[in-house]
């Protein structure tokens, strides 16, 4: 099944002064369910707008996006609510967790927005998941960068969504902490969760199976990555770093 | 997003900035407290007010007739009263009007001395017919009141009121003494029961009841009266009475058009009216100024939840991301300021009861607790959060999620 389908994807902004401006000109790709892939590009490239629109927060202006079989092209800022609540859950680089709140009621989030009651006990297993089952009522100020991470990794996956999107998710972490992460996100794409990471970093990036490189709005290149070997063999001993 | 969803994220954003939810509230109470002590104050005084002139006039369902056009002014004694109405008036009416349930007669004057031994005092001395203490509700806690007895015999008796009795007869019992008005001996029959202070607090208990045949012929030596009370059967025909004795009295005064009357026939109820008219102009152009206040407090909000909004951009982009619709995020601060500000509400009718108490005790009004304007406060205060918590609101549900999550 695809997870992700584009076709002839197209984004144009106007400038203040009315110039429109291409971010996207003409995309086409799919992308499996269960793939990892990562989304390469300078800045500029449209690779932001491309994450924004995969991501269900802008619309494109032309062409069509499927998520899940689905044209959501065209969907309304409720829909496209509703499906980032159900289908996708979000890394970002900074984290972007509340602060003055705990790490269980940050991961409790998307659960407010379901309609349905809050599953606190999810919550906590799912900081347990992450490795931070001690850390649950724990402020957010109280926690290192790494641990901040994987609260939001565990908040991502509080609504159990199919699709992860990964926006620079070591970018503000020390090399051991982004491998932790990282690690986490290879087995929840084992599980079968389809996972799309931004990155620049190329260690991060070697661990996805595909890469699509965007260059000036168009798809550049579209290759799969070979596991480097020295990677592999690293990534048992990180598994019990997360507890798992 | 349920209601109660909503209420717990409202509830804990406002705990996550205590100051400005502090300010908030207080900016809210101020003007809340400030409209629930002029109210409760204003009702206390008001029902004072009312309580003191019905002590006055004992009772409100009643036509009284005094001497003189609408020209004379103030309480009618035999001293400022003009020679206009008489004990055959009061005949004519209690014969000739339908509808008279009960009628008293008076004769009074102000300033009387009085002696009993080596003790003086001055009160105010009134000549009554026996239905006279009924239709006002007086009693008499020791002895008697005055009787048609006392009337047809035109009996030197009188009933002293409480602030007489203290000043001639602190330490004995009244009852059988006799005292002296300008030289005439009167027997002591009765104290009557205290009526307590009347309008602006001056005490009503300084006063002597005596037959009002006797006041005629034994004291003052006129047969003109200084007032008429009828109780009528049906008080609701207050108008038609008038209208009967207004053309009876016009008839055997001989007076004839244009030239005016040379009574007045009114009803307490109406001089009540014209007190509550004037109570009410005040207390409408305080409340005003309460509103003003609760208005500013709705400022306060408005301004303090814009900045929140602009504070909590990238708040505002994670919930959205997360799944939060624009009316979640609408919803979530309208929550947030419409629960502060009927917290502050709350707060505000607290300190408001509390200042209306403590202004209620200095100047001993009775204490009022205005249940409905209490209630109504909380309610214009969750409804001033909404107001002014729109535009923020507003603003807030309509952060771009993809700028608020890139900066």
């Amino acid at each position: 099944m695809k997870m992700i389908s584009v076709e002839h994807l197209a984004k144009t902004y106007q400038r203040g002064d009315g110039t429109p401006v291409p971010a996207l000109r003409d995309l086409t790709f799919d992308i499996e369910a269960g793939e990892f892939v990562t989304v390469r590009g300078a800045s500029g490239s449209g690779k932001s707008s491309l994450l924004n629109i995969i991501g269900c927060l802008d619309t494109p202006t032309s062409g069509t996006y499927r998520l899940a079989g689905e044209d959501v092209s065209r969907w309304t800022d409720e829909q496209r609510s509703h499906l980032r609540n159900q289908r996708i859950g979000f890394v970002f680089q900074s984290f972007n967790l509340l602060p003055r709140t705990t790490a269980l009621e940050n991961v409790e989030l998307p659960a407010l927005y379901t309609g349905g009651p809050v599953d606190r006990g999810r919550a906590r297993e799912l900081l347990g998941r992450v490795g931070l089952k001690d850390r649950a009522d724990h402020y957010i100020s109280e926690l290192s960068g790494g641990e901040q991470q994987r609260v939001a990794l565990a908040r991502a996956l509080m609504n159990d969504p199919p699709l992860l999107l990964a926006d620079e998710p070591t970018g503000n972490l020390d090399s051991a902490s982004g491998e932790a992460v990282m690690e986490l996100l290879t087995e929840l794409n084992r599980e079968g969760r389809t996972v799309v990471l931004v990155t620049h970093d190329e260690r991060t990036a070697s661990y996805a199976r595909r890469e699509l490189l965007i260059r000036d709005g168009l798809l550049a290149s579209d290759r799969p990555l070979g596991q480097a070997t020295e990677e592999a063999g690293r990534r048992p001993a990180l598994t019990m770093v997360v507890g798992r | 997003m349920n209601a109660l969803t909503t209420l717990r994220i409202a509830l804990r954003a406002i705990l996550r900035s205590p100051l400005r939810s502090l300010l908030m509230l207080l900016g809210v109470a101020v003007g809340i407290a400030a409209l629930i002590a002029i109210a409760s104050v204003g009702e206390a005084t008001r029902r004072e007010t009312l309580e003191q002139f019905k002590r006055m006039v004992g009772t409100f369902d009643v036509v009284n007739i005094s001497p003189g056009g609408a020209r004379t002014r103030g309480m009618p004694s035999l001293t400022t009263v003009e020679p206009t109405l008489t004990f055959a008036d009061a005949e004519a009416i209690r014969g000739g009007i339908p509808n008279v349930r009960r009628l008293a007669t008076e004769q009074s004057a102000f300033d009387i001395d009085i002696q009993y031994r080596d003790r003086t005092a001055t009160s105010s001395v009134w000549g009554v017919s026996a239905d006279w203490m009924d239709i006002r509700g007086d009693e008499a806690t020791v002895g008697r009141g005055i009787s048609a007895e006392d009337n047809a015999s035109v009996a030197r008796v009188v009933v002293i009121g409480p602030d007489v009795r203290t000043a001639l007869f602190p330490d004995e019992d009244p009852i059988g003494k006799t005292l002296r008005i300008a030289e005439v001996p009167f027997e002591v029959v009765g104290v009557l029961a205290p009526r307590g202070a009347g309008p602006g607090g001056s005490s009503l208990d300084n006063l002597m009841l005596m037959p009002v045949t006797t006041a005629s012929k034994r004291l003052f030596n006129r047969d003109y009266l200084t007032g008429v009370t009828v109780q009528l059967q049906d008080p609701s025909k207050f108008d038609a009475a008038r209208d009967a004795i207004t053309i009876l009295l016009r008839e055997r005064h001989g007076i004839i058009p244009p030239v005016e009357d040379n009574f007045t026939i009114s009803n307490p109820r109406a001089a009540v009216e014209s007190v509550e008219a004037v109570g009410s102009t005040l207390s409408s152009i305080l409340t005003g100024v309460g509103a003003i206040a609760t208005l500013i407090g709705g400022v306060v909000i408005m301004t303090l939840m814009l900045m929140a909004v602009a504070e909590r951009r990238r708040e505002i982009g994670v919930r959205r991301a997360l799944g939060a619709t624009q009316r979640d995020v609408l919803r979530q601060f309208l929550a947030e300021s419409a629960v502060i500000a009927c917290l502050g509400g709350i707060l505000g009718v607290v300190a408001g009861v509390a200042i209306a108490a403590v202004v209620a005790a200095q100047r001993n009004l009775p204490p009022v607790l205005l249940w409905q304007v209490m209630l109504g406060a909380v309610g214009v205060s969750a409804l001033i959060g909404i107001v002014f918590g729109l535009q923020p609101a507003w603003r807030a549900a309509r952060v771009d999620p993809i700028e608020a999550l890139r900066a």
